[in-house]
């Protein structure tokens, strides 16, 4: 199976952000690191890989410093990677980024292309079912394991309250990864040697620019909630103020 | 309690490698480029005799470079203009330093000293992030060529007689009960001709080697301090980017060593900080508190008003100057930087030294990769390059200072005034010094209410403007671990804490560790009542617990590589 898995670089998780002074989005003087589900995405690749063979190749838009995220897929095993490499794909919304992505992709032949289920940064969700549309291939998401079958996959969804479902899809497919699907490995030092060697191969703005078109989804402001805090206190008896409770919570807070 | 140690029966990958750094601070990574120049020159000339870089490593325990990276800083381009000239023009500097004051603070006045003294000249230095002048120096490092390993830690040296013969970097994968997750990842055993120690302060092989090798034989013991920094946006006009202010005395009193600095970065971004001497009487107290105070002092509460804390982190750093320095030198290792104790602490600047005693250290490098010789002969060429360049001139004037500090603030700027006037002689060639924490007295022997020293004593309270608890400033460390791993802490004997340190010094552990590893909880089957208790996970790498545990019992040994503070910007 020769599989595509993209992935993102996102601020490193519970660094204290600062926003930009548009109040658009955040400054980047910050750590970046892999988007987690991406981490999975890419680990069930590589088990695929083992298990049936093929190729795994990794791919990711953004500037140098994004370069990192493929660095550290080729030194996990991924065997080539593809950076759209320009600033300018920082801002793009899902629907573009897909653009890109087919556009890089037009001459390769995948069975499979896994992206993580969501990003840690924007977490809308769509980039994988937008590529997958724009494809014309089937998809399913919050995938929680993957059995290759005679005439294609079998894969088990994650939904609401505990329950899952199972699909059988053709090939080629788009999955988006539900993390903790399974155990992330880590890099080796000969596997980190290794990857300074292998393929990479750069697209540029340019090379994707008849693909891609203006922005459909734009942050206007992003800011800081403020925090703010009530308290009441409501007297009775137990059960009067249990009844209070409950009719606070059912027509004011609207949480039951 | 289960502590991390080297598994049993664990095959290890093998690995050949010329050189390993052990360290991408600003000494290893000045090494790193030091040597990728030389072999480059090198292979320009010998077409017929190529010396090969793909072999020469270096290990560093942070996820990215910079990110365990803590100083000031201020920076004394003297080294770097040699190793790259004209960075100024790419490197990431905040300022020039264009004005710089010296204060000494009584409890709410302040007296400026007239003219600043001549170790605290600055101009001509630069205001940087420490953090992010790695990052880029670093990047230099990979462009030429040289494998950096960001995320391992090298736990262990290995040694054939008198050679070290290499690194063993950290197993990851080991759960809290110290036995292999699904996923381990044994260390691989780096196989070096040459092993360069480049760890900082207190570095874990380093200790390992200077015990090994009986190295701390016949000099004075380190000595170090405690920094604790916290960075601030302030309200534009307050501090001009490139100025710098150093205070003495308030909240310390004329028994403890240290002091503070601020200074103006670029964007209305302040570092500031205090250094507290591990050398303290009162094991009560906390150096995280002693910034607290220093804040609340009004000169410093005006600067800051309004403003906002944005990152908080603490690291040790060696004070002890010339006599405490190591060989640097042996068969198959040398040691540079923080770590052989290069810190000029009348100037209270390090980095200048690091980054030459790297490139002095790929200097010898080079040359023994030219002769495939890795004695101790061809090696101890490292310490007369020392010893015949600028940094013994510039320690050697200074080989005394600390120490005249040992008896108290003012017979210290006695003894500094003399040995001002004498080359740094004093009243003799060498001062004697006294580790740290054999300074620390018994709580019997200390006024119970904690006379001259109580607004010093126990954790900071922090109203959450301007003073902060520690746990509120660790939050602004950005430290994280991997949680399912045995404690790095290694406490050799808990019965001392739960039996003798907990009575004869109020368990100090809780107060000197500046991320509130270290907890006494209730343990009613404890002869006193509480039990000692671990947080490894808030660990900033500091190396305090080491140092300055009052029975020597605590050993620090990296975490699974990858872990620890993250000083975006410091």
């Amino acid at each position: 199976m020769k599989i595509l898995v993209c992935i993102k670089q996102v601020p490193q998780k519970d660094t204290p952000l600062k926003l930009n002074e548009y109040g658009t989005w955040i400054r980047e003087d910050v750590s970046y690191e892999v988007n987690e589900p991406d981490a999975f995405a890419l680990e069930e690749a590589l088990r695929q890989k083992e298990k049936h063979g093929g190729e795994v190749v990794a791919i990711t838009a953004g500037p140098a410093r994004s370069q990192q995220v493929l660095r550290e897929a080729l030194a996990k095993g991924a065997d080539r990677a593809i950076h759209l490499e320009d600033n300018a794909f920082v801002g793009l919304d899902a629907f573009n980024t897909a653009r890109a992505f087919a556009a890089a992709i037009k001459d390769e032949q995948f069975d499979l292309i896994f992206t993580g289920l969501q990003s840690d940064d924007y977490g809308y969700a769509q980039t994988g079912v937008i590529l997958a549309e724009l494809l014309g291939w089937p998809h399913a998401t919050i995938i929680m394991q993957i059995e290759k079958t005679d005439a294609g996959i079998r894969v088990k969804r994650e939904l609401e309250a505990g329950y899952f479902q199972f699909v059988d899809i053709p090939l080629p497919a788009v999955l988006t990864i539900q993390s903790g699907i399974n155990k992330l490995r880590y890099a080796t030092l000969i596997g980190i040697k290794q990857a300074k060697n292998k393929p990479m191969r750069k697209v540029s703005f340019d090379d994707v620019k008849g693909a891609v078109t203006g922005n459909l989804q734009k942050i206007e402001r992003l800011y800081i909630p403020e925090k703010t805090k009530n308290t009441e206190y409501m007297e009775g008896t137990p059960s009067e103020i249990a009844k209070k409770l409950v009719d606070k919570l059912r027509n004011e807070v609207h949480v039951l | 309690m289960i502590f991390r140690k080297p598994l049993e029966n664990i095959e290890h990958p093998e690995m050949p490698a010329d050189v390993v750094i052990v360290g991408g601070g600003p000494a290893g990574m000045a090494c790193a480029l030091r040597l990728s120049q030389l072999i480059d020159q090198h292979n320009a000339q010998n077409p017929d005799s190529q010396l090969n870089k793909e072999n020469v490593y270096v290990l560093e325990k942070a996820r990215e470079l910079g990110q365990h990276c803590l100083s000031g800083a201020l920076l004394d381009p003297r080294s770097m203009r040699k190793l790259l000239p004209g960075f100024e023009k790419e490197a990431p500097l905040d300022a020039e330093v264009a004005k710089e004051s010296v204060y000494f603070l009584t409890e709410k006045g302040k007296l400026k000293f007239p003219i600043t003294p001549p170790a605290l000249r600055d101009h001509g230095n630069y205001v940087i992030s420490l953090n992010r002048f790695v990052k880029w120096l670093g990047g230099k490092v990979e462009e030429a060529g040289i494998t950096v390993f960001t995320g391992f830690a090298g736990s262990e040296l290995l040694v054939d007689g008198n050679r070290v013969t290499g690194v063993r970097t950290d197993d990851k994968g080991v759960d809290k009960q110290n036995q292999p997750k699904s996923n381990f990842e044994p260390g691989y055993d780096l196989n070096a001709k040459i092993v360069i120690l480049a760890e900082g302060p207190r570095g874990s092989l380093t200790k390992q080697l200077i015990a090994k090798f009986d190295l701390a034989k016949d000099r004075n013991p380190q000595t170090y301090g405690q920094g604790i920094k916290e960075l601030w946006e302030v309200p534009a006009g307050r501090i001009a980017a490139g100025e710098v202010i150093y205070t003495m005395g308030w909240p310390l009193t004329s028994k403890e060593y240290g002091g503070a600095w601020i200074y103006g970065g670029k964007d209305n971004v302040v570092s500031l900080g205090f250094v507290t001497g591990l050398d303290y009487p009162d094991p009560r107290l906390d150096p995280q508190h002693v910034l607290q105070d220093f804040k609340r002092h009004p000169f410093v509460a005006k600067l800051l008003e309004g403003g906002k804390m944005i990152r908080y982190g603490a690291k040790s750093l060696p004070y002890g100057g010339w006599w405490a320095i190591p060989p640097l030198a042996g068969d198959g290792w040398m040691i540079i930087g923080d770590s052989a104790g290069f810190l000029n602490s009348q100037r209270l600047k390090g980095i200048h030294l690091a980054i030459k005693s790297g490139m002095l250290a790929a200097e010898t490098a080079f040359e023994a990769l030219k002769s495939s010789d890795f004695s101790a002969v061809k090696l101890g060429d490292f310490q007369k390059r020392v010893e015949s360049s600028w940094i013994k001139e510039e320690l050697w004037k200074v080989r005394n200072f600390h120490q005249g500090f040992e008896h108290g603030f003012w017979r210290g700027m006695f003894h500094a005034g003399l040995q001002q006037l004498t080359g740094g002689r004093g009243m003799r060639n060498r001062y004697p010094a006294t580790s740290g924490y054999q300074r620390m007295k018994r709580l019997a022997d200390l006024p119970a209410d904690g006379g001259g020293e109580a607004h010093l004593l126990g954790p900071a309270k922090g109203d959450g403007k301007l003073t902060f608890t520690k746990l509120t400033d660790l939050y602004h460390s950005g430290t994280k671990h991997e949680e399912d791993q045995p404690s790095h802490l290694i406490i050799q004997n808990t019965d001392i804490c739960n039996s003798r340190c907990i009575k004869e010094f109020g368990s100090p552990c809780q107060n000197f560790c500046p991320a509130n590893v270290y907890e006494m909880v209730d343990d009613a089957e404890q002869p006193h009542g509480k039990r000692i208790s671990l947080n490894p996970s808030n660990c900033v790498h500091c190396k305090t617990c080491d140092i300055q545990d009052p029975y020597q019992i605590i050993t620090w040994v990296p975490p699974e590589g990858g872990g620890g503070p993250n000083y975006d910007g410091m």
